[in-house]
């Protein structure tokens, strides 16, 4: 078994290697099959795994070789394929094999076609270890590892402005973050001795409560930064600059998740602190609000996704945080299925619509691109929860956990949210599919992909379908061995049929809203006045805040410390007292003229001096400043000569 | 030749250099590269002969100089002095292998090499007065580097940063002379060896005198703020070599120094200014950090960084404990190949424009690819990016210095995020966009020539990222043998508390804790 984890682990990395070398040369389709071919690979790895743990086997855990060690610190390069990491390599695993696919269909044209494979798979590989890894310190190399391909998918349009500038506002905003992470680790290890998961997780529980809500509190910091939580959000939106397979993989799927995956794989430690763990839920949902309602109002189709996705984050936090890690982990699974095939969906739009992303100036779409919307709209049912789709399981499974832990105002919020989420979704699928074609006007002309994508998107639209039903029971079976195996049924049957029921409706009527105002796609001046509007379609201007209270102060307190501080204060200061050596030298390089009758006086006060100074140290201070008044008096006159 | 080999390692180069003066110029540079190999292979030699298991001083070797004063000329070596000897002779190798059209190059290779004896000299003695006369010995030959080759305001750069040193390094001596007379008062005898210093226990005053008086010699060499502005004249003016020389090795003399003098001579002193020393490495982080950002000159960009970076090294170095003092001895060899090979780069675009101004450039990725990705890899080292040789010291370090203060390791740990700010904007304004000006439509990628300096330092950043242990391991041995050394010498309750017993560690979790 320990040869599938290798294989699975380390072929990304070879197909980013072998890519890389042909980084700078022109299109080789090579290094697109190369890259699949070895991302299947690591699939079928994977999968071999996910049996061997599914039928009760050991938790394969293997140490590869030491990384650091110093002083008592022992970190080794070491993996483990446990129920939580195996379900977190099938789903990077098999979206990846279905982004890779994929793209090689979408980034047919790009010049940078090569250098796009390498940096995907260097990604997939960041993403392995960052879940196979079994410690703190391999997370965060794969943290930032995911990062940086992160930073260089989304800037990977190097020549456009508005990409660059989304990378740096990424990788900086999440290095906010790491940092909290870095301190959470520093304090692991100073209070247990250790960054493995095993040892650390095994001394929490001889640790105050205090220490552990701080180590607690800095790991979720480091978790919002990944998972776009508020107020590190903004860069989520922003990276939607990036290609489009990148957004599926990196932005929805995956790496976004990472900062849940943290908080379920540190669950031993959440436990103990449940006062952290419910902040964790109420910030997840209010994200998950916040973020729906900028869905709402915009206009980018790619960013309504974004919003989408950032929004279920908050969703998978309420589940984590209130101790349902398998819940959270459970819809992590299926939001990555029906939200990259939302995304990839997305992709095959924008390849037909010459990269518009207005959804506004598209309709009636479904003629052209029947499987795309298809797609789309299975994978939107799954997103609004309708039974019997993926989201039904995972997500209305969340509403019950809030419910059941009597947790109501989470609750109604993550209720209210998704009829938001049903509202937006179907906002888009009728923009772009349904009505009159408005593309027409704007000289479009819309076609479906080729097949062969088409083909690779299935096992996504296959798997947002059933995932729910079909796998639910063998997945908790399986991760509650590892996880807390909490159930939340809601105890009367009449409550459960009514909530499920209703929710169901609620949802539905929004769907149907959702249709009908959009069909036309009329836009209302009158609602674009409204104030809450230009809140939500400014993201509450907290970009703007961002900018104008942050990024320009610091860019202006930087030009102070340079200008300011730097050169007219510290270096003046420096070249000030080596001015006062120039000067008095330069003042006082008269005194030794040669002339021997100005030496001569210059040697009587001399004289003079160490003689007062001599009678002074033996007779008192008085005489001193006698002394000093007499010497004084005399090196003026002198000086007065001397000047004449 | 084991015996005499760090004699040999110094004095080799120098001899060399003098016989370069009667060299031919046409084979001059053919002459330097085979010295500078040799004096590398040599160092390797050291490499491999060491024994990291040995506790203390190896291939020592003692000469009276003047017996009176007890003044010998002894040399010796620990990991934390071979690595960095390994790292001069590396750099200065693959500087005058890589060296470009320049005026008076017989001149150049010659001072060189002249300036790898002294550096080699600095990081092998272990008698005061010798470790201070190559110290300023050094000084010489930078001097000349930058005013001979440096750009229109080198005069004023070198003599900056001539008298600024030194002014630091006659405070210094100072505090030498009268460790020395103490040495004399409470044994009778005259000494100036280190070692023999080390077993003095000084009372806890007096530590904090001396230990200001070296301070002022080494925070100037660092540089430390607020003596760090000569660096940015001295960067901005001396030619390509003499800035990666600069920044590799020669401003690793200072935080060498501190951990070879103040810590075990001193640690009453050291826990006493620890706060202070850390407040002022956070200034030094952050700090030159903003004003990085601020430049527009791209080589001023790496100049400040390197001050932001020697923060996290005289952090780590005053963390007194041996994660973060490991950490810190590691990234002054980092820092070294990761500052030097930026250095190399942007000596590589400026040989092609004659321009540092990053206004001048812009989308360069698309007609440099090599050179942006070579540039995109040591950004990101020097941004600390795991599995790269930054990350390791710089973790290492704030994680050692977490365990005396956690709000100030908090602090100095925005490194991570101002860093990845000016790094980025700056990689962001030389290479990504648009390709605007003619002058950068047609610019050769990196040579051969150019490959030769630059991909085996790219190799050393990723390979020690991954494997550290060649590495880290030999100087974890001997930052034990500091460490403990300062435990045992401590006086006060407080210096006992601060500094960790990493014996009495060893005995109670067993090394690898439970694999």
């Amino acid at each position: 078994m320990e040869f599938y984890l290798y294989l699975a682990l380390f072929s990304p990395l070879v197909g980013s290697l072998v890519a890389g070398l042909f980084g700078a040369r022109p299109k080789t389709l090579l290094t697109g099959l190369f890259t699949s071919t070895l991302l299947f690979t690591a699939l079928v790895s994977s999968t071999i795994l996910l049996v061997h743990i599914l039928d009760g086997g050991d938790i394969i855990h293997v140490e590869l070789m030491t990384w650091m060690a110093t002083g008592d610190l022992y970190i080794p390069f070491g993996f483990v394929v446990d129920q939580v990491s195996v379900v977190m390599m099938m789903v990077v695993t098999l979206v990846s094999t279905v982004v890779h696919i994929y793209s090689i269909g979408y980034m047919d044209h790009d010049k940078g076609f090569n250098r796009f494979f390498s940096y995907l798979s260097a990604f997939v590989f960041s993403m392995m270890i960052l879940v196979m890894s079994d410690n703190f310190a391999g997370l965060f190399i794969g943290w930032e590892g995911v990062g940086l391909c992160s930073w260089l998918l989304i800037g990977f349009w190097y020549h456009k402005e508005s990409a660059t500038w989304a990378a740096n506002e990424a990788f900086i905003m999440n290095r906010i973050a790491d940092l909290a992470m870095l301190i959470g680790m520093f304090l692991i290890y100073w209070t247990t001795g250790s960054l493995q998961y095993d040892i650390a997780f095994a001394e929490f529980a001889h640790v105050d409560v205090e220490t552990l809500t701080t180590i607690g509190i800095f790991l979720f910091i480091g978790a919002m930064g990944k998972s776009a939580q508020f107020p590190l959000h903004t860069w989520l939106a922003d990276a939607m600059e990036g290609p489009t397979p990148v957004s599926a993989l990196i932005h929805a799927a995956t790496m976004v998740t990472a900062g849940v995956y943290l908080v379920v794989r540190a669950n031993p430690l959440y436990d103990l602190i449940p006062d952290v763990g419910y902040f964790i839920a109420s910030l997840g949902a209010f994200v998950a609000m916040f973020a729906a309602s900028m869905a709402l109002v915009n206009r980018d189709m790619k960013r309504i996704i974004a919003y989408s996705t950032l929004s279920q984050l908050g969703y998978m936090f309420v589940a984590a945080g209130l101790g349902a890690y398998w819940v959270a982990l459970f819809h992590l699974m299926a939001h990555a299925f029906f939200k990259a095939l939302l995304f990839l969906g997305a992709g095959n739009v924008m390849h037909a619509m010459d990269d518009e992303l207005d959804p506004f100036k598209m309709g009636g779409l479904k003629k052209h691109m029947k499987w795309t919307w298809i797609m789309m709209t299975l994978a939107s049912v799954a997103l609004a929860g309708i039974y019997p789709l993926a989201g039904f399981f995972s997500k209305d499974l969340i509403l019950e956990v809030a419910f059941v832990e009597h947790h109501y105002i989470l609750y109604a919020v993550l209720l209210i949210t998704a009829m938001m989420t049903a509202f937006y979704s179907f906002r888009l699928i009728s923009l772009i599919f349904h009505g009159t074609e408005r593309h027409k006007q704007h000289g479009f002309h819309p076609h479906e992909t080729y097949t062969f994508v088409l083909i690779a998107m299935s096992p996504l639209a296959i798997l947002a379908l059933v995932a729910g039903f079909l796998f639910k029971g063998s997945y908790i079976e399986m991760v509650t061995t590892l996880l807390p195996a909490t159930e939340y049924h809601i105890h009367s049957p009449i409550v459960f049929w009514i909530m499920t029921i209703g929710t169901q409706l609620l949802v539905g009527l929004s769907i149907a809203y959702a249709y009908r105002k959009y069909e036309h796609a009329k836009i209302d001046k009158k609602i674009e006045d409204n104030f809450f509007y230009k809140l939500l379609i400014n993201q509450w201007y907290i970009p703007h805040f961002y900018e104008e209270y942050i990024t320009k102060p610091y860019r202006e307190l930087s030009m102070i410390a340079w200008k300011q501080v730097d050169l007219k204060i510290v270096d003046a200061s420096v070249d000030g007292i080596a001015n006062i050596f120039y000067k008095t030298g330069e003042a006082t390089h008269n005194m030794q003229d040669g002339n021997l009758s100005t030496m001569l006086r210059w040697m009587v006060a001399g004289t003079a001096v160490l003689l007062i100074l001599a009678v002074a140290f033996t007779t008192g201070y008085l005489m001193l400043l006698l002394a000093f008044i007499v010497g004084y008096l005399y090196v003026n006159r002198l000086r007065r000569e001397y000047v004449r | 030749m084991l015996d005499n080999i760090l004699t040999i390692l110094i004095f080799f180069p120098a001899l060399a250099a003098m016989l370069g003066f009667v060299v031919e110029k046409g084979s001059i540079r053919a002459f330097g590269v085979s010295v500078a190999t040799v004096e590398f292979v040599l160092s390797l030699a050291l490499w491999y002969a060491y024994d990291p298991s040995v506790v203390g001083m190896q291939f020592m070797e003692s000469m009276p100089l003047i017996p009176a004063f007890g003044i010998n000329y002894l040399l010796g070596i620990d990991a934390i002095s071979l690595f960095i000897i390994v790292l001069a002779t590396f750099i200065t190798l693959i500087g005058i292998a890589t060296l470009g059209e320049v005026k008076n190059i017989k001149n150049m290779i010659i001072t060189l090499l002249f300036l790898e004896m002294t550096m080699i000299g600095v990081f092998s003695a272990l008698d005061a007065i010798v470790f201070y006369v190559f110290w300023e010995l050094s000084l010489v030959p930078m001097l000349y580097l930058i005013g001979a080759w440096g750009g229109p305001k080198r005069i004023y750069a070198s003599i900056k940063f001539f008298l600024y040193t030194f002014t630091g390094s006659l405070i210094m001596l100072v505090g030498m002379l009268f460790m020395a007379y103490f040495y004399y008062q409470a044994t009778g005898a005259w000494s100036f060896s280190i070692l023999e210093w080390y077993r003095l226990v000084l009372p806890e005053n007096l530590q904090l005198w001396l230990f200001v008086a070296f301070f002022m010699g080494f925070a100037i060499k660092v540089p430390m703020f607020p003596f760090h502005t000569w660096l940015p004249y001295a960067h901005g003016q001396a030619p390509t070599i003499g800035s990666v020389i600069l920044a590799a090795i020669l401003l690793k003399m200072g935080t060498y120094a501190f951990v070879r003098f103040s810590l075990p001579m001193f640690p009453d002193a050291a826990v006493f200014f620890m706060i202070p020393i850390a407040i002022i490495a956070i200034i030094m982080i952050i700090y030159t950090a903003m004003v990085a950002y601020a430049q527009e000159d791209i080589k001023q960009v790496v100049a400040y960084s390197s001050v932001s970076h020697m923060g996290v090294i005289i952090l780590g170095t005053f963390a007194l404990n041996v994660e973060g003092i490991t950490g810190s001895v590691f990234l002054m060899i980092a820092h070294g190949v990761v500052s030097g090979a930026l250095f190399f780069l942007v000596g590589v675009i400026y040989d092609r424009r004659h321009t540092k101004m990053m206004s001048e450039f812009g989308g360069l990725a698309h007609v440099m690819p090599r050179y942006a990705t070579i540039f995109g890899v040591m950004m990101m080292a020097s941004v600390g990016l795991p599995l790269t040789i930054n990350f390791i010291g710089e973790f290492l370090s704030l994680l050692g210095f977490y365990k005396q203060s956690h709000i100030l390791t908090l602090l100095a740990g925005t490194a991570i995020i101002v860093g990845a700010i000016y790094m980025l904007t700056a990689y962001k304004k030389a290479f990504f966009g648009e390709v605007t000006n003619e002058k950068n439509k047609n610019l050769p990628d990196v040579n051969k020539r150019e490959m030769f300096a630059l991909i085996p330092l790219v190799i050393i950043t990723i390979w020690l990222g991954i494997y550290p242990k060649p590495v880290l391991e030999p100087i974890n041995n001997s930052v034990e043998a500091i460490v403990s050394l300062m435990n045992e010498k401590a006086i006060t309750q407080e210096a006992k508390n601060r500094i960790p017993d990493p014996m009495a560690a060893k005995v109670s979790t067993p090394h690898g804790g439970t694999h």
